[in-house]
């Protein structure tokens, strides 16, 4: 149909540009934007004390709000902040030993300089942790594959890493088809842990061994589609190339971690 | 050149006590469309498998006898370059998705993308086959998520694109309906106006009927008849054999039985039509000449 | 030095099968563990498929299915990074005791619950002494608080609540893994790396290239 080729006509041409993902946080060079966070979530290392951390901790959200994905950092980086990151201080505040606690609860004393101790280490690792969760918000699995294709590793590599993402939805679709299927046959998956356990080999086995035994036709399917060529394959989809001014951005950041750690080493901070 | 030449090909599978070819004396030429037919297990797809290198290059087995493909010897070619000039859909069309894009578009591009074509030919190409294959309603649609049918043709689609000359096709309407199945047959037939050589293995005996210039009948891993699509399916040896025929072709036997034959068997529905309405116009005087 | 012909070799050279069955490795870390979850297990189970590459494809393609699966755990839960090289270890340790014919009988499998239990819970619990300095967030973390609260000292408390914790885990993973293993037919096991030792063949038998007439 005239008006279904027009659809793909459009869509097609699509691809003829960079990728544009409608924001220039986003579009930036995923390297570029590894680089940077993993500059920033170590600069706090350098600094004494857990204030620099949690400038670092503020930092991200607010990254997050003009790459426009708070929506989907903010949720995950205040959970990990109360499963993590709460959890990590009590317990060094809790137990680190030291004189002039702030109370006595049995074994637990608390001191103020356990305290410290405590929110400095759990802001640390709030800080390492917000860069990992947007990273992967702002760069996305898929774009940093393509990132790394165009700067020559294997499709073979980025396959395994592409593809495992819908093996897991695959696999738990089926697993979770299997699991009803015999719920309905009125095998047991609630009640004493005995038997609970006992449902999960029947449940994932076959599950499993299906996928185990596609691998044979997906190799074939692949191979079809040239995937074992040897000439260099091209791209459908392009990344636009780092702008030189995210470039300078990088090394400005990276040079400014880099002082911040040689001064620590120095004594000056 | 012959496409393919088997001599006193037979193959077993690693780890199988029974051939699944046995003894195939076969000249495949080509610019034809070639039909295989046959039951269930009778080695319409290791055949297939065979064209295509497959076996014994992936599945490991026993091969004796000599296969050639476009006068080189099987083994004598680079895997790479076999899969480059010879297509090969095959049957599930589930396992033939990437699961590695996005959308439909970029699957079928993912063999151009593979083969080093600039990113504009391969959105040309794309575009086209979009376009004979009337799947412009799917194009922006995650691959992962579509019908069997609908992966059919996206598996389908994703081969043709890449243009070989030679594509070797297991079932390509076997999740089909039959008004798909017609237009799938419809687009192998103008490949093979272009020129193309086509293998495929399709139950639905009034497409092969229509479509094959040449059938290639077989049964228990043996070669029963191979010839031209009129010749196979009226041929005694068929018959005896047990795979199906046309339904037309049955109709005229049975008519045959039954003291009423057509002036000859025919093996498409246009050509039945020809025939019964040239019965009914002449009827009479057939009848009293008997 | 890193050049890509090393990359490529790395995945070309591992058998025509193996990355095909890596992210299904992976894949199967995350169901095993989402499943327990669901079926609310007391037992991570979420090491099957490194174990299960290890042990059919290699200590490499293991050991590359334990990292990849550690960084995806990453994303939603970036703490485990620290921890990625248990699983690393797991995919290596599998792959070693596969070519010493560990995973052809059941009970030498059962007995590999304790290795692999050691490398979870004895080097889990050095990681968690080590990077957080014995207070770390995840499944012992509550129990080891309670130890210390007891009166234990950090480091013997890590090392109580992690081994058995891991010993319960590793048995019914190594045991999947081997009813998998069993599953697998014979012509998938040709294909993968490792599979000549389910096969009962010798390794030269294996890694010759298929010709003419090959295997008998």
């Amino acid at each position: 149909m005239s008006s279904e080729s027009g659809n793909s006509v459009a869509f097609g041409n699509r691809f003829r540009t960079h990728v544009d993902r409608g924001n220039p946080i986003r579009n930036m060079d995923p390297i570029v934007v590894f680089i940077v966070l993993v500059a920033i979530a170590i600069a706090p290392i350098a600094f004494p004390g857990f204030v620099a951390a949690a400038i670092v901790c503020l930092v991200y959200p607010v990254i997050a709000l003009f790459a426009g994905v708070a929506r989907e950092f903010l949720p995950t980086y205040l959970r990990l902040f109360l499963v993590v990151g709460l959890v990590l201080f009590v317990l060094r505040a809790a137990f680190i030993e030291g004189k002039d606690p702030l109370f006595r609860l049995g074994n637990i004393a608390p001191t103020w300089a356990g305290m410290e101790e405590g929110a400095r280490f759990a802001l640390l690792v709030m800080a390492i942790s917000g860069a990992v969760t947007l990273f992967f918000n702002v760069a996305t699995v898929r774009y940093l594959m393509l990132a790394l294709e165009l700067r020559g590793v294997t499709p073979r590599a980025t396959y395994v890493i592409l593809a495992s993402f819908q093996s897991i939805i695959d696999l738990g679709r089926h697993a979770r088809t299997v699991l009803e299927a015999q719920q309905s046959r009125g095998i047991e998956t609630q009640g004493n842990i005995i038997v609970r356990a006992r449902a999960f080999f029947p449940i994932l086995a076959p599950v499993f061994l299906a996928a185990i035994n596609q691998t044979e036709e997906r190799a074939i399917s692949l191979d079809a589609r040239a995937f074992n060529s040897n000439v260099s394959h091209t791209h459908l989809v392009t990344l636009r190339p780092a702008r030189p001014r995210e470039i300078v951005f990088a090394v400005v950041v990276v040079a400014a971690v880099l002082v911040a750690f040689i001064g620590s080493a120095l004594g000056w901070l | 050149m012959a496409l393919a030449t088997l001599r006193g090909v037979s193959f077993t599978y690693a780890y199988t006590n029974e051939p699944a070819l046995r003894d195939i004396n076969l000249t495949l030429e080509e610019g034809l469309l070639y039909a295989i037919i046959g039951p269930n297990a009778s080695g319409k797809s290791t055949l297939c498998a065979l064209l295509r290198g497959i076996v014994p290059l992936f599945h490991e087995g026993e091969l004796t006898g000599s296969a050639e493909i476009r006068g080189r010897n099987l083994f004598d070619w680079d895997p790479a370059e076999l899969s480059r000039e010879i297509g090969y859909v095959f049957e599930n069309p589930f396992t033939q998705i990437s699961g590695i894009k996005e959308t439909v578009f970029e699957e079928i591009a993912l063999g151009l993308e593979n083969l080093g074509m600039p990113s504009d030919e391969v959105i040309d190409r794309v575009e086209q086959v979009v376009e004979q294959l009337e799947l412009g309603a799917l194009v922006a649609k995650n691959p992962n998520e579509l019908s069997g049918g609908q992966r059919q043709k996206v598996a389908f689609a994703s081969i043709i694109a890449m243009d070989a000359d030679v594509i070797v096709i297991d079932e390509p309407t076997s999740q089909l309906d039959p008004e798909s199945s017609d237009a799938v047959f419809a687009i192998i037939a103008n490949l093979k106006k272009k020129g193309k050589s086509i293998v495929l293995v399709e139950h639905k005996m009034d497409l092969v009927a229509q479509y094959a210039d040449r059938v290639i009948a077989l049964n228990g891993g043996r070669l029963v008849i191979e010839g031209p699509t009129s010749e196979v399916f009226t041929s005694p040896l068929l018959n005896a054999s047990d795979i199906a025929r046309p339904a037309v072709t049955d109709l005229a036997e049975a008519l045959a039985k039954v003291g009423r034959p057509l002036a000859r068997t025919p093996v498409t529905r246009a050509e039945a039509a020809d025939l019964i309405r040239a019965r009914m116009k002449g009827g009479p005087r057939a009848n009293r000449s008997r | 030095m890193v050049n890509e012909s090393a990359v490529v070799k790395f995945f070309k050279g591992y058998g025509r099968l193996t990355i095909f069955m890596m992210p299904i490795g992976i894949a199967i870390n995350f169901i095993g563990g989402q499943i327990a979850l669901l079926l609310k297990l007391p037992v991570y189970l979420d090491s099957i498929g490194t174990i299960l590459v290890g042990a059919t494809c290699g200590m490499g393609p293991g050991a590359v299915v334990g990292a990849i699966s550690n960084i995806l755990n990453a994303i939603t839960s970036p703490p485990t990074l620290a921890f990625g090289v248990l699983n690393i270890m797991f995919g290596l340790l599998a792959g070693y005791l596969a070519r010493r014919g560990v995973f052809k009988s059941w009970s030498k499998t059962l007995l590999s619950a304790i290795p692999f239990a050691l490398i979870g819970g004895v080097l889990g619990a050095i990681i968690t002494i080590w990077v957080f300095g014995g207070l770390a967030v995840g499944g012992g973390a509550i129990v080891v608080g309670a130890l210390v609260a007891l009166g234990l000292d950090v480091n013997t408390a890590n090392f109580v609540a992690q081994v058995p914790m891991d010993i319960l885990d590793k048995v019914p993973t190594v045991m999947i893994v081997f009813a998998i293993i069993k599953g697998i037919p014979n012509r998938t096991h040709a294909k993968l790396p490792l599979g000549y030792i389910y096969l009962g063949k010798n390794k030269a038998g294996a890694s010759t290239k298929p010709s003419g007439t090959s295997v008998s």
